[in-house]
């Protein structure tokens, strides 16, 4: 039996495992800390009682470069703060914020045409978005497409020669880009 | 303004008093209102009688007085107001209506959109300086960015039919359960007081913010009045409705044309015919 423990005792020498058995007189005392099934571990120290007794520091060795306190900047020749624009809150019971998404389900809740049995859709509401807009979901190389297919028929290149020129050589690059540079898309690829 | 008339006069021979009294009262009493003997409102028919969930019932309130005054019991179809809220469907909805009108303007320019940056700085070999092309590269200050924001960028996208339409079921149904669904036989106010409305708000508990829907469009006039100068009253017509104004308003009030329209048109979409042809997924330039 102690030729078995003191095997134990000296085969597993790892300064970790036997620090806690210094001072300890017994052998046996030794090897019930080494191999015992009725001895377990306890938990005493927890992270959050470290937590409630304030806030646990972090990046150890960080010295912070930006003031944290003192007086706010100023000019030197007069003692006055500089000017800061004051807080306003702002007002969430404004008409459009109070009303906003209104008519959104109007294909739902709103009276159907008697004949064609049709309703409004909330793109026919879209006012404030440009009209060759409304309703469209793409990349900017189709929503391009659409801007210069509506936009040319509105003599855009004798008025705006120059972002005429823009948005047509965008397309333009797009079209390299994406047709040479990139791959096709997974559902393409037979 | 109902004129109450003085029957037997205190004194006789001073008629000045008698006028001075008969006045005052004129002018401080509001006035009451004659009803019927309640419950003036006995029972509703639900439309596409539900088999398998009984029907909610609900007390219909007055806004004549300050004070709630019960003027009967209806019943309100589960379908449409007792369904099992769906959470993920209302995150959805209210997701889909922040987003779908929004359009980022937000631009850069690309290295051959700034300004400059055709010819190249110096030669390509002597100066023991690196190489470079342009002075509007994205590697130099102030040039070009490349895969920054493009303008304009539309984030629209259109949510199924379905969704929304269980969108709507759910939250009314969350509206009621959670007791913040209230009906109203009509929105006639008294006065055109706003402190009138704020009072009666105020005294049935509603929450800070209510929303007023009716069938039509046009409101009475005093309650527009009235609710114009609060921004957390305000009026809607059953067309307008949606997930997004239930929840910033903490209390809905529905009138009974509206009850009755608002189930009228949730229980056709949920019994039509051509469901699948009306729940297409919607398509650019068809509508």
């Amino acid at each position: 039996m102690t030729s078995l423990l003191g095997s134990m005792i000296s085969t597993l020498g790892m300064a970790l495992r036997y620090r806690p058995l210094i001072g300890v007189s017994s052998q046996v005392s030794k090897a019930n800390a080494l191999f015992n099934p009725e001895l377990t571990t306890v938990r005493f120290r927890y992270h959050a009682d470290k937590v409630a007794k304030g806030p646990v520091p972090r990046r150890h060795g960080y010295e912070e470069k930006l003031f944290q306190s003192g007086l706010l900047p100023r000019k030197v020749s007069v003692d006055k703060a500089l000017p800061m624009p004051t807080y306003k809150p702002k007002n969430s019971w404004n008409e459009k914020r109070a009303l906003f998404g209104q008519n959104d389900y109007i294909d739902i809740l709103g009276p159907s045409n008697e004949i064609s049995q049709k309703t409004l859709h909330p793109t026919q509401l879209l006012y404030h978005v440009p009209p060759w807009l409304r309703g469209v979901q793409g990349n900017e190389y189709q929503v391009l497409l659409r801007r210069r297919k509506f936009v040319q028929k509105k003599g855009y290149a004798l008025g705006h020669p120059t972002k005429w020129a823009t948005l047509n050589t965008r397309i333009k690059k797009l079209y390299t880009y994406l047709n040479h540079k990139t791959k096709s898309p997974f559902w393409k690829h037979s | 303004m109902v004129c109450y008339l003085l029957t037997k006069p205190t004194n006789p021979l001073n008629k000045k008093q008698n006028k001075k009294i008969f006045w005052l009262l004129v002018e401080e009493q509001l006035p009451t209102t004659i009803r019927p003997p309640l419950p003036i409102i006995h029972s509703r028919k639900l439309a596409f009688p539900p088999k398998f969930k009984a029907p909610r019932q609900v007390w219909v309130s007055n806004m004549d007085t300050v004070e709630e005054e019960k003027l009967g019991l209806i019943d309100l179809h589960p379908e449409v107001f007792a369904e099992r809220p769906r959470v993920d469907i209302i995150h959805e909805n209210v997701r889909w209506q922040q987003l779908y009108r929004h359009v980022s303007y937000a631009n850069t320019k690309m290295r051959y959109e700034v300004r400059g940056g055709g010819k190249k700085p110096r030669q390509q070999k002597g100066s023991g300086r690196s190489r470079h092309g342009s002075i509007r590269s994205p590697i130099w200050r102030g040039g070009g960015i490349v895969h920054g924001p493009r303008s304009p960028t539309p984030y629209f996208y259109m949510l199924g039919f379905n969704t929304r339409l269980n969108g709507l079921r759910s939250t009314l149904s969350a509206k009621l359960a959670q007791d913040d669904l209230h009906i109203v036989d009509s929105l006639d106010i008294p006065t055109d007081d706003p402190s009138y409305l704020e009072k009666l708000v105020e005294e049935r508990g509603w929450g800070p913010a209510v929303l007023f829907v009716d069938d039509n469009d046009i409101m009475p006039l005093n309650i527009t009045a009235a609710s114009d100068s609060y921004g957390h009253y305000n009026l809607m017509p059953v067309y307008g409705l949606n997930v997004y104004s239930m929840l910033k308003h903490h209390t809905l009030v529905l009138t009974l044309a509206a009850v009755e329209r608002l189930e009228e048109r949730l229980l056709f979409h949920l019994n039509r015919n051509d469901a699948a042809s009306a729940g297409q997924k919607y398509r650019l330039d068809s509508v």
